[in-house]
């Protein structure tokens, strides 16, 4: 009664007054931003704001709606009374919220010429009513819908669109929990609120729409405004169609990881079966895209919402017959559609959606159960989009449009050819042959220059070459189009017949044709020696030409699985198997052998392997590159090519050379003659590739991309056992370790990452078979001229003096440069020898930093190796080893803090230098602690032992270096330095880790060091993105847990978590956070909780001190008892923690709105 | 600075390497000014065509930004940057420097900075401390200061 009292009283003695102010504040929001200051708009929010937080604001909105002409303050008036609803909903009336909702809905129903921001807002208000009511069933659907109902029948046009608004704002209320969050309410009442909709309510409203679509339909001359009100309710069809809907007994987890799908298929209960399997409902959607198809907004509706028809599945079926009997109906209706039309480009993308869709949605068993007509027709339809999608791709490429539909089509389809090719089982094959030759053809024919190819053509025929800027970070084609290339290259081995000879003849032919070209270039310049002078178009359509040929060969003859061991395609074995019986095994292997020569020079050229001769011509191409190379042409040459060509030796390497039979069912004969272990032929390919590397490395040190890719060939090579045995028997590796060894050109000239990994590959291959006088001459040359070279350096006795020479210098990079690389060269087999090797040097290296300590580079380059060793080595050392590694962190780190304490600098480079510094100290850092999650060393030792007496004895443990780390690094993160985000994430990352491993070491910190960790943390919890609160929370558990289990409770540590629980009591109950950021919070809250009782109940006392109304009072005093009911007295238990956190939900959801109230 | 037209003209102040092996936190002489390099990419003019590399640097002794970008098999001139630790001995506007085999050096400023500052600080303290000094193409600047451990 209180309560009524006072609104009314606020209402009448306050209204008039409340609306002048709202409406002065709304004319200074509404000001353009010179007219007022911006204490004027603060003010004027601030005053919006209060108002929506003031408590029952009912009467005055009614008043405000009623009397206001302010369209803002209408706005504000309803947004307060949606929050303040649901903020109240437990203190409220049934009654005065049923008449409230009717007055909000009357209330626009008679002002048909509300601003439309306005009206929606106040059907929001609704919607939110009916969803809060549907809880307690206070409020029901039923009544809104008979009233929606009555407005649609009334034929107004007027009544027609409002009510359609109604349905959708319905609609998205009930639809997600992401869109509804505001409302503060959990995700199970989400969840069972939009069950209970989407079994009745939202039924309903699919048939009400289709009875209005069904009457739109039928009508011939749509007025403007009649056809306006038919595109509503084609969304709100779509909208319905669309409807992610929610499967029994999801958990609360799954509700928003659910809901985040973005492509809903449409996937309704049983209860649907009538509305949707009467053939009627897809006949009235085509025929409404017949109507709207001219109109591209429309007709992008209408396809959408036969697209979600053609995903239906699931219980929906009855049985198979009927899913069968659907699927045909609608493959009739779309194939009826297509034939009967040209079409629109804007239907391309929907008719793409179609296709998928029935094809990834429907299982191949109903897809072949179709009736064999039905089906080719199908098939062929599909066939002739994907073709004619293609044609208006390239097209758009060409002419360089912004919008690309068709490509987006094409890429569509041929991801539903990937799924239909996939599945061998359910139809033969043969039946997609002639398809796939079709679809090949077309996007080799599209990728090539004319004559063959009408690639670069415009629509008139005519050919445009323009040479655009490219940038490094542009993906290269290999990879922007993975995707059509992956279906093309399955298109090419279900044809294989067809397009691996096809491929074969079309780059062959390339290949002659650019080494004439070459060769006529040669004597050009011979003539006038000017660059300048020589026409590139003809080059570079050659180039373009064997760069698509190549990519697809690539991804015909071999996938290049992530992880798993890459077999030579099924497909692609059964081919050459099938023609074995007609090859000429010599002959083949003559071909592969001398790829100097024109393949159809060599007699009986006709009788080779297929799969043999492909690869062939890719090393024919190389061999002209070759050669140019050698003739001076390199600046004629494309490094693209050169690119395709290693790219495309490394992926045929992973699964051909080499290969192993007993992985395969059935072995082709050429193949293993060619490529088998012990046979001529891949000893022979071993060392031609191996000398294209070296030839590669020395010519293209300038193209660093180029020199990536070749190493990562050579790092192929050798990272298999029985390739790198094959390896190291070239003389030519030999030759290369010597070179680089030597650090001469030209392979000093490569970039530092390509020769890091140089160096990774020279020593994989130094764990390559070989007697042990070879190996022991190897590692001489190889590592020992390294060790010596560093070692006579840095002991002469004048080294310091003589330190800044930049010849000095250089060595030292190179030296540091090539330990990297060795760091990164291990695996499990080797990292005993290795790890010994790269710690004589880390001893050295510390040296170094003293005599460095005033070269920021060279100090950086140190602590990097160090970053390298602890990342590649530390989850395979044993006890001792990582011992030594630990001190040796600590050694760096400790002289690392010496040199820099007392250090002023002043030059520009300063902070970059700093920031680098810190960054690689705290990766270090982390590697190191990475050690506690991953560990593969032999021995079974346990790291960190839970018996104090064990570690005593030990000199170091992680927790030292790592701490003393953190010593190093905390004083010298300045706020400015945490706006790098990457330094930002790390150091956060490091801090969680540390309090969650080492829990027990964070008491014994000096002092200072203590108050900035709990300074870092509390700022990282408090004003960081959500992404490192969430972290910092994590981190106060163990943190709580610990301090719980110390019987001293007069500790910093002690104080400092009293003062994280009030943070986090404010955070949760107070303030609005991040959902997902309610676990988290929530685990830390109730180890705080359990660790200071008293000082929690004092919180909740003082919180409901200040509450006056008696009624909230008594709802927060229940609810804060129902929250610690299931844990009382709180202990740190795993039962007791879960049974907390769900009641903390239920207290966020029922009392959270209250709370947020000032 | 009086050794400014021989300082400049010797030859072993910069170095050629090709520009594709230059390296990020490396040095690099952009539009004639001592750079380190704090960003280096690659583009190219067509798809076939030949890398380029584009160089951001900050000169070493104004903090100033400068770009380059040039083909990647060019040469660019790498300065010859040292860094020397001196023990400062007297103070008057000039700095009085003295390495550690005893020989002075008393030709530089003090400078106008923060560094300048700590300087001054450290002597009306009294402290012992050292200085770094960066020298590159015949400039030199205090850059740092270091207490002596």
């Amino acid at each position: 009664m209180a309560r009524h009292r006072r609104g009314t009283m606020m209402a009448a003695v306050g209204a008039p007054e409340v609306i002048a102010q709202l409406e002065s504040a709304a004319k200074v929001l509404m000001a353009p931003p010179s007219m007022v200051s911006s204490e004027q708009r603060q003010h004027a929010e601030h005053i919006f704001l209060a108002f929506r937080k003031s408590k029952s604001p009912f009467a005055v909105c009614k008043q405000i709606l009623e009397s206001s002409k302010v369209d803002y303050v209408l706005f504000q008036a309803a947004t307060a009374i949606m929050e303040a609803v649901v903020r109240e909903w437990i203190l409220l009336e049934k009654s005065s919220i049923e008449s409230l909702r009717t007055f909000l809905l009357t209330y626009v129903l008679q002002r048909p010429n509300l601003q439309k921001y306005v009206r929606e807002q106040i059907l929001l208000a609704v919607a939110v009513i009916v969803k809060r009511g549907s809880l307690d069933k206070s409020i029901s659907c039923k009544s809104l819908l008979h009233e929606v109902g009555q407005l649609i029948s009334s034929g107004n046009p007027t009544a027609q669109t409002l009510a359609c608004s109604i349905l959708m704002a319905l609609l998205s209320e009930f639809s997600s929990s992401s869109k509804t969050s505001s409302i503060g309410l959990s995700m199970e009442f989400h969840g069972s609120c939009k069950r209970l909709f989407q079994e009745d309510a939202l039924r309903h409203i699919f048939v009400m729409t289709m009875e209005v679509l069904q009457e739109f339909s039928r009508r011939e001359n749509l007025s403007a405004h009649m056809c306006s009100v038919f595109q509503r309710y084609l969304a709100l069809a779509n909208q319905v169609l669309s409807w992610n809907f929610l499967p029994p007994n999801l958990g609360r987890h799954y509700i928003a990881m659910f809901e985040a799908t973005q492509n809903v298929t449409l996937k309704p209960s049983e209860s649907w079966r009538e509305a949707l399997l009467d053939t009627r409902i897809m006949d009235l959607f085509f025929a409404v895209h017949k109507k709207v198809r001219e109109d591209s907004d429309m007709a992008q509706e209408s396809l959408q919402c036969l697209a979600q028809l053609a995903s239906m599945h699931g219980p929906i079926f009855p049985n198979e017959s009927a899913q069968v009997s659907y699927l045909a109906h609608m493959v009739e209706g779309l194939l009826g559609m297509i034939n009967g039309m040209e079409m629109e480009d804007s239907e391309a993308m929907g008719i793409a959606n179609i296709m998928s869709n029935l094809i990834s949605m429907f299982p191949r068993s109903t897809l072949t159960a179709l009736p064999p007509d039905l089906f080719t027709s199908f098939i062929n339809c599909l066939t002739v989009l994907t073709c004619s999608f293609g044609r208006s791709a390239a097209l758009e490429e060409t002419m360089d449009k912004d919008d690309i539909v068709y490509m987006e089509a094409y890429e569509r389809l041929l991801d539903s050819w990937l799924t239909l090719v996939r599945d061998e089982q359910h139809f033969p094959r043969s039946c997609l042959d002639q398809p796939a030759v079709q679809v090949f053809n077309v996007y080799i024919q599209c990728h090539l220059a004319a004559p063959d190819g009408t690639r670069n053509m415009s629509a008139n025929g005519v050919a445009s070459h323009d040479e655009e800027e490219i940038n490094e970070l542009q993906e290269d084609d290999r990879e922007l189009f993975s995707g059509q290339l992956c279906s093309i290259g399955m298109m090419g081995r279900v044809a294989a017949d067809h397009c691996i000879p096809l491929l074969t003849s079309l780059l062959e032919e390339r290949v002659t044709r650019l080494h004439g070209q070459l060769q006529r270039t040669q004597q050009h310049l011979m003539a006038s020696s000017d660059l300048g002078t020589v026409d590139r178009k003809v080059l570079d359509d050659l180039y373009e030409d064997i760069h698509w040929l190549i990519l697809v060969s690539g991804y015909v003859l071999a996938d290049d699985p992530q992880g798993e061991t890459p077999l030579i395609p099924s497909e692609v074995m059964d081919f050459s198997i099938k023609h074995a019986t007609e090859v000429d095994i010599n002959t083949t292997l003559q071909i592969l052998g001398s790829p100097g020569e024109k393949a159809s020079s060599i007699p009986g050229f006709n009788r080779t392997d297929c799969v043999i001769r492909l690869l062939s011509a890719v090393l024919r191409t190389s061999e002209v590159e070759s050669r140019a190379t050698r003739a001076s042409l390199t600046e004629m040459l494309s490094p693209q090519m050169g690119k395709d060509i290693v790219w495309f030796l490394r992926r045929w390497t992973k699964s051909y050379l080499l290969l192993d039979e007993k992985l395969y069912k059935q072995i082709s004969i050429p193949l293993s003659t060619a490529f088998g272990a012990d046979t001529e032929g891949s000893r022979w390919i071993v060392g031609y590739l191996l000398e294209k590397v070296i030839s590669n490395l020395s010519v293209w040190s300038s193209e660093s991309e180029l020199a990536t890719d070749t190493v990562e060939l050579l790092v192929t090579l050798v990272e298999r056992r029985e390739r790198a045995n094959l390896v190291v028997q070239c003389e030519g590796w030999w030759r290369l370790a010597k070179q680089f060894a030597s650090r001469s050109p030209p392979l000093h000239l490569l970039s530092s990452s390509v020769q890091r990994s140089l160096m990774k590959a020279l020593v994989l291959g130094g764990f390559a078979n070989m007697d042990s006088d070879t190996k022991q001459q190897y590692w001489a040359e190889v590592l020992h001229p390294l060790q010596q070279r560093f070692h006579n350096l840095i002991n002469q006795e004048n080294f310091a003096q003589m330190s800044q020479e930049e010849a000095v210098k250089q060595e030292i990079i190179a030296t540091l440069e090539a330990l990297c690389g060795i760091a990164e060269a291990t695996q499990i087999d080797n990292v005993a020898s290795l790890f010994s090797f790269l710690m004589d040097f880390l001893s050295s290296c510390i040296g170094l930093m003293e005599v460095y300590s005033n070269t920021p580079e060279t100090v950086n380059l140190i602590i990097e190796v160090f970053v390298e060793v602890a990342h590649k080595q530390i989850c395979y050392l044993g006890e001792t080893k990582s011992m030594r590694l630990y001190e040796a962190c600590l050694t760096l780190l400790q002289v690392y803090s010496k040199n820099n304490q007392s250090r002023k600098r002043g030059d520009s480079t300063a902070e970059e230098d700093q920031y680098q510094d810190l960054l690689l100290i705290m990766e270090l850092l982390t590697n190191l602690l990475s050690k506690e999650f991953i560990d593969f060393s032999d021995t079974d030792e346990v790291f960190r032992t839970q018996d104090p007496g064990a570690s005593a004895g030990r000199s170091v443990s992680a927790a030292d270096v790592v701490l003393y780390g953190v010593n190093i690094v905390l004083p010298l993160m300045s706020q400015d330095l945490l706006k790098f985000p990457s330094l930002c994430n790390q150091y956060y990352k490091l801090i969680t880790f540390i309090c969650e491993i080492f829990p027990e070491k964070i008491p014994q910190l000096p002092e200072e060091l203590f108050k900035s960790l709990m300074f870092s943390l509390e700022l990282g919890m408090t004003s960081m993105s959500s992404e490192i609160s969430q972290l910092c929370l994590e981190a106060l558990s163990p943190l709580a847990e610990h301090c719980a289990k110390s019987p001293d409770k007069d500790t910093p540590l002690y104080h400092a978590t009293q003062h994280f629980l009030k943070l986090v009591f404010d955070m949760l109950l107070l303030q609005k956070h991040n959902t997902e950021m309610t676990v988290a919070a929530g685990e830390a809250f109730y180890s705080l909780v359990c660790l200071h009782q008293v000082e929690y109940n004092e919180l909740v006392q003082t919180l409901l001190s200040t509450q006056r109304d008696a009624v909230i009072y008594q709802r927060l005093a229940d609810a804060f008892r129902q929250l610690t009911a299931s844990s009382s007295p709180p202990t740190m238990d795993r039962k007791q923690k879960l049974a907390f956190l769900k009641s903390l939900e239920e207290f966020v959801a029922n009392v959270g709105g209250l709370l947020c109230v000032k | 600075m009086e050794d400014y037209e021989t300082a400049t003209s010797g030859a072993s102040e910069t170095y050629p390497q090709q520009c594709s092996s230059l390296r990020k936190n490396g040095y690099v002489m952009l539009k004639g000014n001592p750079c380190k390099i704090v960003e280096m990419s690659t583009s190219k003019t067509g798809k076939h065509g030949h890398a380029k590399v584009h160089l951001v640097g900050l000169d070493i002794f104004t903090g100033k930004k400068l770009e380059d970008i040039c083909p990647s098999t060019h040469n660019m001139d790498v300065p010859n940057v040292t860094r020397k630790d001196y023990q400062v001995q007297l103070y008057d506007g000039f700095l009085s420097l003295m390495d550690d085999s005893g020989a002075t050096k008393e030709d530089l400023r003090l400078p106008d900075n923060e560094v300048g500052t700590e300087i001054g600080k450290k002597f009306d303290n009294g402290e012992s401390f050292l200085v770094t000094v960066l020298k590159a193409v015949g400039q030199e600047a205090v850059v740092a200061t270091k207490n002596y451990n």
